[in-house]
């Protein structure tokens, strides 16, 4: 997936580039009897057009696969509870006492069910972000003080996975993590 | 022109806002979270609309069923807490797609007990209220992680008043603790349809500047003071430039 | 006319953005260094730099942009000078608070200072109260500012016409320039923005001297940041566009622009979604209603098109086939707009929920605003600083050429290696990367390698500039 929107974006730079380099050209190029873009009014707005199109059909396309709505109509067969706290991240098959805050040594989910983790953090705003093991981010949350925010998932490959916070917590954020297989 | 774009603006957020607050709702908290997700136990339920041999699972596969687990002896919460789910539970007339069970988590309690109280409520002839007792109430209990605490001293039990949400095959999909307002009550309902809402708010020390309100007494969520907050800078920012505009006008003349 | 007074206050503007750019340069190659494990600086001096080099970059290139647009709005209606000194004074307080905080106090929650972390005290108790003062005097001093230049443009023009709606009827009777235009919505936007720092900074003050009673909410605390950190950024860039506007068909030799009713519609319409835009900075709290979520995607997307069907658009149409004079100005210009582009496409690929979910917070987001800010917004402003010295101390161009080179090979490597990053799925905000992760250090030893090249050409241009900017301040009135 980040590989193809790399590519999205390189073509799209290319075209870009090609567009601003052709224009300068045709201006060192142009003579006192140019007169510039023809109809620049009709050209303006089939750009617009088409740009508006193609924008319209992108968000037309990508709204319904946003995270709020993944497996929204089915019941999850597992849940982990997930508390993050500066620096660290307590994750539970039960939920998590604030004043208490202990969690399994070892989580282990199944391949394909459908997991919910019920994400919150203790003190300030953290994420939670999946890496699998081939240091890909397949999918993420916020931890906010105050909220559960459910983040439901279906592992598809068996493995170790990472979770590694995505948002800056202070000092130790680069260091705040924890792991968890999926059979 | 320029009223317009002020009005526009502030419907637009706040009209977005509040059709979409199904999931912003105060809660007490984490002991709401245990238990998510896990099954109920099958337990053998014996009440008066039922058919002898019934189990709860034959229940909830019917429909969706809401649980709330109280004892008759009780003289602390379990009345009112029942009183306001029967007229929370009034005002959706037209949902029928749920069964509330009662039961009782007090060994002492019989079918009579129990019977007895649907009578005093007049609920024993609603066909979505069912009210039962169990021989496996502490198999039952410990499913839902509810814990009762006897107190001898004064002949009662200590507990959270607690509605659970179970879905049609069995598994607790959220939990209420105590008393709860109509809209707490739609997210159950919700949820035991299995209808996702990715997030809820934690009860919070101030909820003064949360973005979303519950009214307790329509029921009803608003925007809360919070997300006039949000539009606030746009506003004050439209009353600069108009409040600016008079001024220079005001000094030239 | 444009006095003295105005020349030379103009000119400490420049020399104070373009020394104040050097040395947040500096710390941003910091970091990328440590960050390639090239040099070992403990994790607080990185973040504490990183809170420095963030805050320092948007409080500059904002400036930079009022200062150009209040330089060049003289030439409509008269400006305040008492308002632009207030502003240049409040901004050196400022941003010596701010670096007394981070680099004594050692304060680094980040410039964003996403609540409730300032409270989280990891560094000297009185660095969180100096940080918010700090970010209160700017404020005050931007805020008074901005709308001394709003009173300014109201004297002149009725309101309708400041948001040139006389444009909508066919043959208006005046016409509301496009400066003009530009600059007052742009205006309102940094004035509701700066307002929303306001709120913040009493939110967390209240909180601060209630010792505990009372507790924010951080959903609606986040919502503020953003709507602050988000629109602020936004709008220095509009501030540049507004001198693009003014400058680039003048300096082309090539007729003025005018403004139509696509311009003035354009405009006011991106008001509406730059207010609205700050929303995609919540996509993964799915805290947020869905209806905002939503809202921000769409907005994200709207603001992209009045942009590029009518801003860049007009470029293109002002360039192609049309015999410009080419200098370094318009040239600076030109490719800004490019690098904004740049920048606006992959800002609307992260705008959207769905790439968002695998794309916030890595490096993915410091590479699209490094785009549109160091190869956008610093070229628009190094193009008006150029063009201001040059009026008064007109030296021969030079090796424009190469200049220009050096820029676009650092800043086009630099920025390459971010979004990368991104897609390597490297977290921003990393004072050094996991082992698991290990492309993210090669990928910065590079990074900080091209952005030595950038920083070499911004240091001619430093040297350039300055130069002819200290003349001008020892000048006296006899000798313009
Ligand atoms: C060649 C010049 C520059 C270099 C080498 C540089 C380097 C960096 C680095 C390494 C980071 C931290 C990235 C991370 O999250 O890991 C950063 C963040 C940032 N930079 Fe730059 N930068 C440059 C120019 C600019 C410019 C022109 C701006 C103008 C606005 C800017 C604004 C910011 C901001 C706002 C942040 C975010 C700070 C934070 O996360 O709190 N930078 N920069
Ligand atoms: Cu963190």
């Amino acid at each position: 997936m980040q590989q193809s929107i790399l590519m999205l974006f390189l073509g799209l730079l290319a075209i870009s580039t090609i567009v601003f380099t052709y224009v300068y050209q045709s201006s060192q190029k142009a003579t006192d009897l140019d007169r510039g873009m023809a109809n620049p009014l009709k050209s303006r707005f089939w750009f617009l057009l088409i740009l508006f199109v193609i924008l319209g059909i992108f968000a037309s396309v990508t709204i319904p696969k946003s995270p709020y709505y993944f497996y929204a109509d089915e019941t999850p067969s597992r849940v982990v509870h997930v508390a993050a706290k500066q620096f660290a991240f307590v994750l539970s098959n039960n939920a998590i006492d604030p004043k208490n805050p202990v969690g399994e040594n070892a989580i282990e989910l199944l391949e394909n069910e459908l997991v919910e983790f019920r994400v919150t953090s203790f003190d300030v705003n953290h994420g939670f972000a999946i890496y699998n093991k081939a240091g890909q981010l397949i999918a993420q949350t916020q931890a906010m003080p105050g909220y559960v925010n459910k983040l439901r998932w279906k592992f598809s490959e068996p493995g170790a996975y990472s979770i590694l916070c995505l948002e800056y917590c202070g000092m130790a954020h680069q260091i705040m993590r924890s792991s968890f297989t999926v059979k | 022109m320029f009223k317009d774009i002020v009005i526009f603006s502030s419907i637009v957020m706040i009209s977005f806002v509040s059709t979409n607050v199904k999931g912003q709702i105060a809660s007490s908290g984490w002991k709401e979270e245990d238990r998510i997700y896990s099954k109920v136990f099958d337990a053998p339920l014996s009440g008066k609309q039922l058919r002898k041999g019934t189990t709860l699972y034959q229940v909830t596969s019917q429909k969706p069923t809401v649980l709330a687990l109280i004892f008759t002896r009780c003289t602390g919460v379990c009345n009112p807490f029942l009183l306001e789910l029967k007229e929370n539970i009034e005002l959706r007339t037209n949902e029928k797609n749920f069964n509330i069970l009662v039961m009782s988590f007090d060994p002492r309690d019989t079918e009579k007990d129990l019977d007895d109280l649907a009578m005093r409520f007049g609920l024993s002839e609603d066909k979505r209220w069912e009210f039962a007792v169990t021989d496996s109430i502490r198999s039952l209990v410990q499913s839902i992680g509810f814990k009762p605490v006897w107190d001898s001293l004064r002949q009662q039990y200590d507990h959270d008043a607690l509605l659970i949400g179970i879905n049609s095959e069995g598994y607790i999909t959220k939990k209420l603790i105590g008393i709860r307002n109509n809209a707490d009550l739609g997210l159950l309902l919700a949820s035991i349809q299995d209808s996702f809402t990715p997030t809820y708010r934690m009860a919070n020390p101030n909820m003064l500047f949360s973005c979303f309100n519950y009214d307790a007494k329509t029921g009803k969520n608003t925007p809360g003071l919070g997300l006039i907050f949000v539009a606030l800078p746009a506003l004050i920012a439209m009353v600069i430039v108009l409040s600016v505009n008079f001024f220079v006008r005001v000094n030239r003349i | 006319m444009e006095t003295l007074k105005l020349r030379k206050i103009t000119s400490v503007w420049i020399i104070i953005v373009l020394t104040l750019f050097v040395v947040a340069i500096v710390l941003g190659i910091l970091m990328r260094l440590n960050q390639g494990e090239i040099i070992q600086q403990s994790p607080i001096t990185f973040y504490g730099n990183m809170t420095t080099h963030g805050l320092t970059m948007i409080g500059i290139w904002f400036v930079a942009g009022m200062a150009a647009v209040n330089y060049l709005l003289e030439r409509y209606v008269k400006t305040s000078y008492a308002a632009n000194l207030f502003a240049l004074v409040l901004t050196v307080i400022g941003v010596l608070m701010l670096w007394c905080s981070t680099f004594i106090g050692e304060f680094h929650a980040g410039w964003t200072f996403l609540y409730p972390l300032p409270f989280k005290i990891m560094w000297a108790e009185w660095a969180t109260p100096l940080f918010l003062s700090s970010l209160g005097v700017l404020g005050l001093g931007w805020l008074v500012w901005s709308i001394s230049l709003m009173a300014q443009i109201l004297k002149k023009y009725s309101i309708s016409q400041a948001f040139a709606w006389q444009h909508f009827h066919k043959n208006p009777k005046v016409e509301t320039p496009p400066f003009i235009l530009i600059t007052m919505i742009t205006l309102i936007g940094v004035i509701a923005c700066l307002i929303a720092a306001v709120i913040l900074l009493i939110l967390f003050f209240i909180e601060y001297f209630s010792t505990g009673s009372f507790v924010n909410d951080a959903l609606l605390m986040k919502n503020l940041t953003y709507f602050f950190g988000h629109t602020i950024a936004n709008e220095m860039l509009y501030l540049g566009l507004a001198v693009i506007y003014e400058l680039f068909a003048e300096v082309s030799g090539r007729p003025k622009w005018h403004t139509t009713w696509y311009v003035a519609l354009a405009w006011n319409l991106s008001l509406i979604f730059i207010l609205t835009a700050f929303f995609h900075h919540l996509y993964m709290d799915f805290v947020q209603p869905e209806g905002l979520q939503i809202i921000g995607q769409i907005a994200s997307y709207l603001a992209s098109l009045p942009a590029a069907g009518v801003t860049v658009f007009s470029i293109l149409v002002a360039v192609y086939r049309n015999k410009i004079n080419w200098s370094l100005t318009n040239l600076l210009f030109f490719i800004g707009v490019a690098g904004w582009v740049i920048g606006g496409l992959g800002a609307v690929i992260d705008a959207t929920i769905s790439n968002n979910f695998i794309l916030h917070n890595t490096l993915w987001v410091p590479a699209h605003f490094h785009t549109y800010n160091a190869m956008g917004n610093v070229l628009f402003s190094l193009a008006f600083f150029h063009w201001f010295s040059n009026q008064y101390y007109h030296h021969k161009e030079r090796q424009n050429t190469l200049k220009l080179s050096i820029l676009l090979i650092g800043g086009a490597g630099f920025l390459l290696a971010f979004y990368i990053g991104g897609a390597e799925s490297i977290p921003r905000r990393y004072s050094t990367y996991p082992s698991d992760l290990p492309m993210g250090a090669t990928l910065a030893s590079i990074a900080a390698l091209f952005a030595s090249l950038y920083l070499i050409a911004i240091l001619i241009f430093f040297f350039n500039i300055s130069k002819k900017c200290l003349k001008i301040l020892s000048s006296s009135p006899q000798s313009s």
